[in-house]
């Protein structure tokens, strides 16, 4: 029953992609070619940030928390950022809405890094006799991140696309984005500063993903009401 | 090294395909390989035919669930392997299973430590001797079994000691390991177990050439000093023989040790030839000792005066035994006891005379001096056992260890031959001559017979697992090479009686396996949080109406065309 559990896995990892694509108006406007460029964005930001860690970043012994590394770790995580400005703005999109367009893009994103970090893993690990929980921890990590994604393309269409916003929203947005940025590194110090176990992790994930997207749903529609 | 923007195509391929190295090597760090719960190096039970019947665990693939000693009643085994603690076993129960046939996945014992060599620590001496005694009876009734399903032993650990409390607690509650119910799956991948072809023993003999004195052209009188190798055990990859009979080919090296640096000197040579012979084949009834005789020259045969074998010397305390085939009124025998009797009562020990006839249309042979008797050759064996084994007992099995060996009782052994040998051979009979004496240079070396006896004590020697070129028949060549003239070796092959199995030795993988059921539950609360989060975006992003447009598109498409 081993590839019935490595079957579970995939669907919790990879299904609500499916899903989203298919539930929102985003298979009407058929918004595929911009998730699939917005997934090779996603791809080629990797790599470069791979480069640079492997340039800058010194391996350490032991598994602690080390401040400069990961503060190094998480400017690095600003390549991230990057790459979603670039995936937003830079690439030439069909005629979609702003609404769709971030949408697109941050289910693209979403994916690409749920298939390049979690399939692995799962086709390796998911089919041995042995029964772990951690994949499907790893599931349910992939869905934190996919509202994260979406939460952090829509505050960087609102960022980068829209030219008229309320004065008083704009540090609010760019905290926000700044939050859901760094949220890497935020787990990973819980992981290896504080000790926290992976379903602790993973239920601390859930729960700010799920208000970041709240928070950004928020601000998304209060700055639409002015246009 | 910055990484310059403005690189030209060249650099950048360079740079992109170090990229992707390195993103692979980060994506295999980041792959997490799923293993077993515990992998442990187990050992499988013999599988031999003897004469036609077959003996011993007839399988050695596994692939059950585990279950412990404490398993409900009247639950079905037939698809579980039982593990028992060697500690908690009731060899009646053992008893009832094999001798009722009654069906079991599998039987996995797990000795204590102080069987195995690395982490034998001191327990307790009244603890040992009685678990030395369960292993025996175990291995015994084992060995004498026709088993239709895999027998393993292995050693205990920390990580299987948690899985049997695991296992325990979980049949206690009354939830033995089935398909549906998850708990632990024992599997050990291996192949069926062939059989050994053409299963050689060797046997090494060397030979230390007495002075003759000038036109003495009759030939010397020979001396044979005799100790078997090889082993026989419920557990062939564990049959190290520590005592029965490591004790006595560490001796016979110690003896040869000692002549050779009498003999290197033409002064102190002997007036007879010295043969050494370390034989295979002990516990099939002696038969590789009979292919060495039987290889002999006629007038070599004719000139050995007398031999004597050592056979488990390694852990008595005062009283040695002497057994002989030959009446003890006969002058050789008589010669012979008085020679070690005076010798021992110098040495406070006491030696005792065992006659035993030899009957030459039974195959039994017990003792390895009675195929020299076969043969018209006076021989003794020198043991601390009085009784005389059965086949395929007391041939250096599980229970021995190298615990319960002691160097002492081998130096000391040494010590009562060599001086024995050697008031014969100069003629120093019943004279208080002391030629081995402690401190001098021709002292018997403790050093020396504890690192043989630790070499012995961590190598297996089932005979038909030994190749021709096996190291460590190598390495007793060279030895005797060393304190010997001459070595030959002789290589026959096992005789037809017995017939051996490979696949003596395997991994264990120990996994922790969620039931059926669970995978099923699971698919069932995937599933609905997937339709869930589908409506849940339907209703937000199309709205209530689309979700409901969806499952009644066909009727309103009808009302249109109509």
């Amino acid at each position: 029953m081993t590839m019935f559990h490595f079957f579970n896995c995939a669907i919790l990892t990879f299904g609500p992609h499916a899903v989203y694509y298919s539930a929102t108006p985003l298979s009407e406007y058929d918004t595929l070619g911009t998730s699939v460029k917005a997934a090779l964005v996603y791809l080629g930001t990797a790599l470069v940030k791979l480069v640079c860690l492997a340039t800058f970043l010194k391996v350490s012994e032991n598994d602690g928390f080390d401040p400069y590394q990961e503060l190094l770790k998480a400017v690095i995580g600003f390549i991230d950022v990057a790459g979603l400005y670039f995936a937003l703005t830079q690439l030439t999109h069909r005629n979609i809405s702003q609404n769709h367009k971030f949408q697109a893009v941050g289910l693209g994103w979403a994916f690409a890094d749920s298939v390049l970090h979690r399939l692995a893993p799962l086709w390796v690990g998911a089919r041995g006799l042995e029964f772990t929980w951690d994949f499907i921890l790893q599931g349910l990590e992939a869905n934190a991140n996919l509202v994260l994604s979406i939460s952090l393309a829509a505050l960087g269409s609102l960022m980068w696309l829209r030219k008229n916003k309320p004065k008083t929203l704009i540090p609010i947005i760019y905290t926000c984005a700044g939050i859901v940025a760094t949220m890497p590194s935020i787990t990973s110090y819980l992981r290896r500063g504080l000790g926290w176990h992976f379903p602790k992790v993973v239920v601390f994930e859930l729960f700010t993903s799920l208000s970041m997207a709240f928070i950004s749903w928020q601000l998304f529609s209060a700055c639409q009401r002015p246009s | 090294m910055a990484l310059s923007k403005n690189s030209g195509g060249h650099r950048g391929m360079q740079e992109s395909m170090y990229s992707v190295i390195a993103l692979v090597f980060i994506l295999v760090a980041c792959v997490e390989l799923c293993d077993a719960a515990a992998a442990i190096d187990v050992y499988r039970l013999i599988q031999y035919d003897m004469s036609g019947s077959a003996y011993g665990s007839r399988f050695a693939a596994l692939n059950h669930h585990a279950a412990s000693l404490h398993f409900p009643p009247g639950a079905d085994l037939s698809r579980a392997v039982l593990i028992i603690p060697l500690r908690e076993l009731n060899i009646t129960f053992v008893r009832e299973y094999i001798n009722q046939k009654k069906p079991l996945g599998g039987l996995l014992f797990l000795l204590p430590d102080i069987f195995s060599f690395e982490n034998g620590g001191n327990k307790q001496v009244h603890e040992k001797e009685q678990l030395k005694n369960l292993l025996a009876e175990l291995e015994q009734l084992l060995i004498h079994a026709n088993i239709p399903y895999p027998v393993y032993f292995a050693f205990e650990n920390d990580e299987i000691d948690t899985v049997l409390a695991d296992i325990k607690k979980n049949d206690a509650i009354g939830q033995p390991a089935t398909a549906t119910t998850g708990g632990y799956k024992l599997v050990i991948p291996t192949p069926e177990p062939k059989k050994v072809a053409s299963p050689t023993i060797t046997n090494i003999q060397g030979w230390l050439s007495g002075l003759k004195a000038d036109g003495d052209t009759n030939q010397l009188p020979t001396i044979a000093i005799v100790a078997s190798y090889d082993t026989f055990g419920a557990a062939p990859a564990l049959s190290v023989g520590s005592d029965s009979n490591g004790s006595g080919v560490v001796a016979l090296l110690e003896i040869a040790r000692l002549f050779s640096l009498l003999y290197s000197n033409p002064k102190t040579r002997g007036r007879y030839n010295l043969l050494f012979g370390l034989t295979s084949g002990g516990p099939y009834n002696y038969n590789g000792t009979q292919k060495w005789l039987r290889s002999f020259d006629q007038r070599l045969r004719e000139s050995i005066d007398y031999a004597i074998c050592l056979n488990s010397i390694g852990s008595w305390d005062n009283e040695l035994w002497i057994h002989v085939s030959k009446p003890p009124e006969n002058g050789y025998i008589k010669q012979i006891f008085e020679g070690f009797s005076n010798v021992a009562e110098e040495m406070d020990i006491k030696v005792g005379l065992k006659h035993k006839k030899i009957n030459i249309s039974n195959p039994r042979v017990a003792r390895e001096h009675e195929q020299f008797s076969r043969l018209r050759v006076t021989a003794a064996t020198l043991s601390e056992i009085s009784t005389a084994p059965e086949l395929l007992q007391g041939t250096g099995g599980l229970y021995d260890s190298r615990q319960f060996v002691n160097e002492t009782a081998i130096t000391r052994g040494v010590k009562l031959v060599a001086e024995s040998l050697a008031r014969h051979i100069y003629g120093h009979q019943g004279k208080n001559v002391q030629i081995f004496a402690d401190g001098g240079s021709l002292a018997v070396n403790p050093a020396y017979i504890q690192s043989w006896l630790d070499l012995l004590s961590q190598t297996p020697r089932v005979a038909p697992f030994l190749s021709k070129n096996d190291p460590f028949v190598m390495a007793l060549k060279k030895e005797l090479t060393d304190h010997t003239d001459e070595v030959n070796m002789q290589h026959e092959v096992l005789e037809g009686v017995f017939t051996f199995y490979d696949s003596t030795s395997a991994r264990l993988n120990i996994y922790q396996v969620a039931s059926v059921t669970f995978d099923l539950l699971l698919l069932l609360v995937l599933g609905s949080y997937l339709i869930v989060l589908f409506s849940f975006l339907v209703i937000t992003t199309r709205g209530l109406d689309d979700l409901i447009s969806l499952f009644r598109r066909p009727p309103s498409r009808k009302v249109k065309t109509a």
